[in-house]
């Protein structure tokens, strides 16, 4: 039995974040349910807002029924895994000490798509009884290349890679039809070697049997994460904010999930204005200035927020079945923010139901 | 110093840096359109999945073949395929060794797989670009924007040179590399500026870029553009009298719409005295607010603000701290 699923997708500073803190403080107020919240990272003020120090293991975060939290820190995720991986510390200590090592880090920390599927099977191995997993994403269509790239996953974590570069490192063939393959193998190798240098490719063989093990366990994690993400029980939300980028990257994520056969649940606007806004705004205007010079960037700024929603509101309807409108809230900066938080996550969590 | 000066002074290569969200395409492609105006041949280099600047000018996303939006203004969009495909046909003339073996699919997962490659092919072509690709592809660049990814991984970029020292390539690949370093190094061919919003999450995060991008680079950044800026437009008064006497004339919800849009707005006041402020105690860097162009009537549209932002920087209406 493994947890209900609810990603939530955008691109960056449409709320994700502080969404699917709000939506996670919601559900964990369901009896019976045992949430986590994986983030991915959250502004100073958020961690503040729950409480707790938010880590790549996961911490229950205070005053928050069955919640618990962690923030994704590919470093600390990396070093865990490579130990999980390999109990020998001689090993351990070469891979460390492969200049290709902190390299690969690097790019695994930008590959955070990878990283968060393989943290979420992770999560769920250590802890069976949750029933909810809240998971908020990097922003754009990276989150979700491990889905619409497959081929990635397997040229980052597959072991034909490895077992291909083990192949080329061996001595003097042996048998004949190897031995033939090998000699147009080799010749490969020695155009790659005028290009990338000899030394620079026996570090990446080193590189790549060392981390092999460690690789092997990711990709059985990414592809539990990849079947659990086309159950049906799963929640895809993708997530606009009243900004044009916002909606063409909504759109573009809907598309990029249905081409991997995935369909996204709903879309949801965050921070909308009331319906009738302008209608009501725009008489108000002349009388507003005339009091207040002040006024006029406030209500031109509002009612060009009011039309690009109306635009983008009407292009985004009929990507999904749902869409969800979200207002503005106010009190997420303030003292009640885990209040605020909670109110505007339980209007998403009814929304979606 | 004005935002003229700014203008005048960007080097061959300007990287771009913020966090999505921020408007970095919007400010890179409003800084190619001043420099466009001004005469030069200038390209937006982008690096995403999906291509945003060609379509607000009504073009099909546009790939590495740059797609000319305004007069001298061109846009071009990073892929790896492509790039590698450039490299090896028109600047190696190895069009045999790159269909048999670099397409293949062995070859494939190792660039794929294999740190920093793609990195490194997205600066090679930047260098490229405004070296050799005049010569060899007839295309000629007297400046490049590049539109970076966002923060992470755009300020990452500028670690290159430092991580590619530490793999010790030889043969073509190390010759392309130190070209690469060369490029990096020299401050009249490329340099960096950080885009900014006074909003909490930029600014943090813009307070992280900014030390990191200078160590990686070597050198200060050229400044940071805080984008949609109110400074000059609005008092600081979380109520003032219009909008309580709008609350008592309008629908409890427009009214409630309506302050927390005037709480935002208000609220960026702080943020970018705070962004400044930081900065100041940080480093020299000038700070160049460009203002919210939603708040002064402007055609809403990406293409609209792109417009309204480049005749503002032409005006020098644009202010510095």
């Amino acid at each position: 039995m493994s947890p209900r699923l609810h990603v939530l997708l955008g691109a960056g500073g449409v709320g994700k974040t502080t969404l699917a803190a709000g939506y996670a403080l919601a559900l964990a107020r369901v009896p019976g349910r045992r949430v986590g919240l994986l983030g991915i990272d959250p502004s100073h003020r958020l961690k503040d807002a729950l409480g707790v120090a938010l880590h790549d293991v996961d911490a229950p975060v205070p005053s928050a029924g069955a919640l618990r939290a962690a923030v994704l820190h590919p470093e600390e995720g990396v070093r865990r895994w490579a130990t999980e991986a390999c109990s020998d510390p001689a090993k351990l200590a070469r891979l460390y000490a492969n200049p290709f090592f902190a390299a690969l880090a690097d790019r695994l920390a930008t590959a955070t798509d990878i990283f968060a599927a393989a943290r979420v099977a992770e999560w769920v191995e250590h802890d069976p009884a949750l029933t909810d997993l809240v998971i908020d994403t990097a922003p754009g269509l990276n989150a979700i290349e491990f889905l619409t790239r497959p081929e990635r996953v397997a040229a980052f974590l597959g072991g034909r890679l490895v077992e291909w570069l083990r192949w080329f490192a061996r001595e003097e063939p042996t048998g004949s039809a190897a031995g033939f393959l090998r000699g147009g193998a080799r010749r490969v190798l020695g155009s790659l070697s005028r290009i990338g240098g000899s030394r620079m490719l026996v570090d990446l063989a080193d590189l790549f049997s060392l981390v092999d093990e460690m690789f092997a366990r990711m990709l059985v994690r990414v592809q539990a994460t990849q079947r659990w993400l086309r159950d049906a029980s799963t929640q895809l939300v993708v997530v606009t904010s009243v900004r044009y980028d916002g909606a063409q990257m909504a759109s573009s994520l809907v598309l990029a999930l249905s081409s991997a056969g995935l369909t996204a649940r709903a879309v949801v606007v965050n921070r909308a204005l009331p319906v009738g806004f302008a209608e009501h705004v725009a008489p108000f205007e002349s009388e507003a200035i005339a009091n207040d010079a002040t006024a006029s960037p406030v209500i031109r700024y509002a009612l060009a927020y009011a039309a690009i929603q109306a635009r983008l509101v009407g292009a985004v309807h009929d990507l999904t079945s749902k869409t969800i409108v979200l207002p503005v809230a106010r009190g997420l900066d303030g003292d009640a923010r885990l209040e605020a938080l909670t109110s505007i996550g339980e209007l998403l969590r009814v929304g979606l139901d | 110093m004005n935002f003229g000066a700014l203008v005048d002074g960007l080097p061959r290569v300007t990287f771009v840096l913020g966090k999505g969200g921020v408007g970095r395409s919007t400010v890179a492609t409003a800084l190619g359109a001043t420099l466009a105006e001004r005469g030069e041949r200038v390209l937006v280099f982008e690096w995403t999945l999906a291509e945003p600047i060609a379509p607000w000018f009504g073009f099909t996303p546009a790939g590495i073949e740059p797609c000319a939006v305004q007069t001298r203004l061109c846009v071009a969009n990073f892929a790896l395929d492509d790039a590698l495909q450039a490299f090896f046909v028109e600047h190696m003339h190895m069009g045999a060794f790159y269909r048999h073996v670099v397409h293949g699919r062995a070859i494939r997962r190792l660039v794929e797989a294999a740190p920093g490659i793609a990195e490194m092919m997205f600066l090679g072509h930047i260098c490229w670009l405004t070296t050799l690709a005049e010569k060899e592809a007839g295309l000629a660049f007297d400046r490049v924007l590049v539109d970076a990814p966002a923060t992470g991984h755009g300020a990452s970029l500028l670690d290159l040179p430092a991580t590619i020292a530490s793999v010790h390539a030889a043969g073509l690949l190390g010759t392309e590399m130190s070209r690469v370093n060369q490029m990096m190094a020299d401050p009249e061919w490329t340099g960096a500026i950080a885009v900014s919003m006074p909003e909490e999450l930029a600014v943090e995060e813009t307070l992280e870029l900014v030390p990191r991008a200078s160590r990686s680079l070597g050198r200060p950044l050229l400044a940071v553009v805080v984008n949609r800026s109110v400074a000059g437009l609005l008092k600081e008064d979380a109520s003032p009298a219009w909008l309580r006497a709008a609350r008592a004339r309008l629908p409890p919800d427009v009214a409630t719409g309506l302050e927390s849009i005037s709480a935002d707005l208000s609220g960026r006041l702080a943020f970018e005295r705070e962004l400044r402020h930081s900065l100041e105690g940080a480093t020299k860097l000038g700070c160049f607010a460009l203002h919210e162009q939603l708040a002064l009537g402007v055609d809403a549209s990406p293409r609209g603000v792109v417009t309204a932002l480049t005749s503002a920087m032409r005006s020098d209406g644009a202010v510095r701290a």
